[in-house]
């Protein structure tokens, strides 16, 4: 099984910054590991700037996804942390290009194209509150949700806090 | 006075937004398209070294990175007072060739096609990359994603990272070119010109040859007589990396040629209290509001207008495209010189012609036996303390200004983003678009969204740069209001 974790954002944009922030803290966990003992289960953390068929691109490969990425719904608070398959998809903030088109349509094209994808995709929204302001540091309640965040996609992905495959 | 807003509905804050006002006959009064702020920038960026900056602005943006990583190197070498050597200026220079080629496809096949490929009144949930595929095979499906990794993988290798480059150094480049990466990118480059030719055939067969789109595109629907702008090289031909900033008139007089540098001379901005995003404009020529004409300031910066500033293309077969765009137009020869063109929807035929070009020099570089010498570096021996830096991005003239003390610490910062360029011309587009659809109170609303969409789509704006984003194809509702404000009727799309 090759999983890939994304975290998916821009670095410098305050809380837009959250998924990207949540796979480095997940990277140090795990350590940048390539396959465990004896299995071939491996994982790769990656950090995707751009929705679209960029974040496509990320996936190939691999059979398990999981995307993180800071959200705007307004329904929840600030730090709340939300999993949802692509098919409920109501949007987080990155996962459209500007550029060129939607994630739902991109996987489509690589369907389509017989691309290798992943069979099972999951994405982690986390409620944002400023995504308009230049800089590096999240706000308080988004800074919270980063530990937890992080242990709810390890939990899900079946490692103990050590990041053995259990 | 009634007002008709289209909203995207994903997003509750941060969004785009286009208002139509109308005045009492219930006729377009005025457009005007807003995106929301992005706060504090220059302040993010003071006080810290200069030489950060490269690694800094190409994270404003995740689709044209490489535009500002460029911009901001080329404002380095100035503030640094170091000239690259000439391996360097080729190496960034290829590096460009390679990321215009993936942006220019992504648009065609991904944003700008589909409202031809498709049709321009064909459900929203067809006119995208995959409805576009399907019309012309899947095999051009996989060519498209392959164009985007070949060409992603030449960016990667000689930039030292994807997506967000960090090759640039004040005065030049941080790792030279060896023979075996020069062969690969020169196949790279092969690729790409039959590629770039495979997709102007498309758009012969599939939008010239009809005439129902032809006339689309040569009808007056978008059309603006305004200036235009692009940069030049000392023959009077486009280049996307270096040379002078060149405007012509509506009637394709030169009105002013300039270095990078000298902007401030020639750009005003425009503050307008209903929106955020401030209009440059020619200040020399004056504002006169979102009006196009000879005395009115507005210009664009887009493929159309840096083929309509040149006299000729700087490879050959770039030219034959060239001239028979201009040549479809019936634009006459004045003093050597194309008329310009001013119907914007030719600007995704200029795209092309663009990628073909970016295709062509591509290949001229990495044929040119200078490209893999190890002179690659002037160390700076001096801060100069003002640095102004300019690329052609695919979406505009982008230029980095920044200000440091004797140390190198950055005491300003400003940026004029491709974007922002054309934020007075897409408001144009769009009431033009507006005013055909609605009138005398009666709003045609089927197609509506579409052809609005369509007019902001040509000019393939990158909202995250300016301010944020508005997404390329966008849920949207279209609220319309009576004169006293109140919602008398809603046109929604999922």
């Amino acid at each position: 099984m090759k999983t890939v974790i994304i975290g998916l954002g821009n670095p410098i944009l305050t809380d837009d910054s959250v998924g990207i922030r949540v796979s480095r803290a997940i990277r140090q966990r795990l350590g940048q590991r390539g396959e465990a003992d004896g299995r071939n289960d491996t994982v790769d953390i990656k950090e995707v700037y751009a929705g679209g068929i960029r974040l496509m691109d990320a996936m190939t490969g691999y059979d398990r996804a999981c995307i993180v990425d800071a959200m705007m719904t307004g329904r929840s608070r600030p730090g709340a942390v939300t999993e949802f398959d692509p098919d409920e998809l109501c949007g987080t903030r990155n996962m459209m290009c500007t550029h060129d088109t939607n994630l739902s349509t991109a996987l489509e094209l690589g369907r389509m194209l017989n691309m290798h994808l992943p069979s099972t995709i999951k994405i982690w929204g986390i409620e944002a509150s400023d995504v308009t302001s230049f800089s590096e540091q999240l706000t308080d309640e988004i800074e919270r949700a980063v530990p937890v965040a992080v242990n709810a996609i390890l939990g899900e992905l079946n490692f103990d806090a050590q990041g053995e495959i259990s | 006075m009634k007002n008709i807003s289209i909203d995207p509905i994903t997003r509750l804050e941060g969004h785009g937004k286009i208002e139509i006002f109308l005045n009492d006959e219930g006729d377009v009064a005025n457009t005007y398209f807003q995106v929301p702020e992005l706060r504090g920038f220059e302040r993010f960026c003071v006080g810290r070294q200069a030489e950060d900056m490269p690694v800094i602005t190409n994270r404003i943006c995740g689709v044209c990175p490489e535009a500002h990583h460029m911009a901001s190197v080329k404002a380095l070498d100035m503030l640094f007072g170091a000239e690259p050597p000439p391996a360097a200026k080729k190496i960034r220079e290829l590096l460009y060739m390679a990321f215009y080629v993936t942006d220019h496809t992504t648009h065609f096949y991904a944003l700008g096609g589909p409202d031809f490929i498709i049709g321009p009144d064909a459900p929203a949930s067809e006119r995208n990359i995959l409805g576009v595929i399907r019309k012309v095979g899947l095999d051009i499906g996989k060519q498209v994603i392959d164009c985007r990794s070949r060409n992603h993988h030449v960016i990667e290798k000689l930039g030292g990272r994807g997506v967000h480059l960090a090759g640039g150094l004040p005065g030049g480049w941080s790792k030279s070119v060896s023979e075996d990466e020069r062969k690969e990118i020169e196949e790279v480059a092969k690729k790409n010109i039959d590629f770039a030719l495979f997709s102007l055939k498309i758009f012969d067969d599939i939008v010239l040859k009809n005439q129902q789109y032809l006339e689309l595109v040569t009808s007056d629907v978008y059309l603006h007589k305004t200036y235009y702008m692009g940069t030049v090289d000392d023959k009077n031909r486009v280049n996307f990396y270096d040379g002078m900033i060149r405007i012509v008139d509506p009637e394709g007089k030169e009105f002013v040629k300039y270095p990078a540098a000298d902007y401030m001379q020639h750009i005003a901005e425009r503050v307008e209290p209903w929106t955020y995003l401030k209009f440059p404009y020619l200040k020399n020529v004056g504002w006169k509001g979102l009006e196009d004409g000879m005395d009115s300031g507005v210009y664009i910066a887009t493929p159309l207008s840096r083929l309509n500033v040149s006299d000729s293309m700087a490879t050959p077969l770039a030219q034959e495209h060239f001239e028979r765009m201009f040549e479809t137009f019936g634009s006459r020869k004045i003093d050597g010189r194309y008329q310009p063109i001013h119907h914007r929807l030719a600007t995704h035929w200029a795209r092309l012609i663009e990628l073909l070009y970016a295709s062509e020099r591509m290949l001229e570089l990495a044929q040119d036996p200078e490209i893999t010498s190890p002179d690659v570096r002037r160390i700076p021996q001096q801060i100069v303390g003002v640095g102004i830096g300019s690329v052609e991005a695919p979406r505009g003239t982008l230029t980095h200004h920044y200000v440091s003390d004797e140390r190198g610490v950055l005491t300003s910062v400003n940026l004029i983003v491709g974007t922002t360029n054309n934020y007075a011309p897409m408001s144009m587009s769009i009431r033009r678009a507006a005013e055909k659809l609605i009138s005398r109170g009666k709003i045609a609303e089927e197609g509506m969204l579409n052809r609005i969409e369509m007019a902001f789509r040509l000019y393939d704006p990158c909202l995250s740069c300016a301010t944020h984003f508005l997404p390329g194809q966008m849920p949207m509702k279209v609220i319309i209001r009576n004169s006293s404000s109140e919602i008398i009727r809603t046109v929604q799309r999922d």
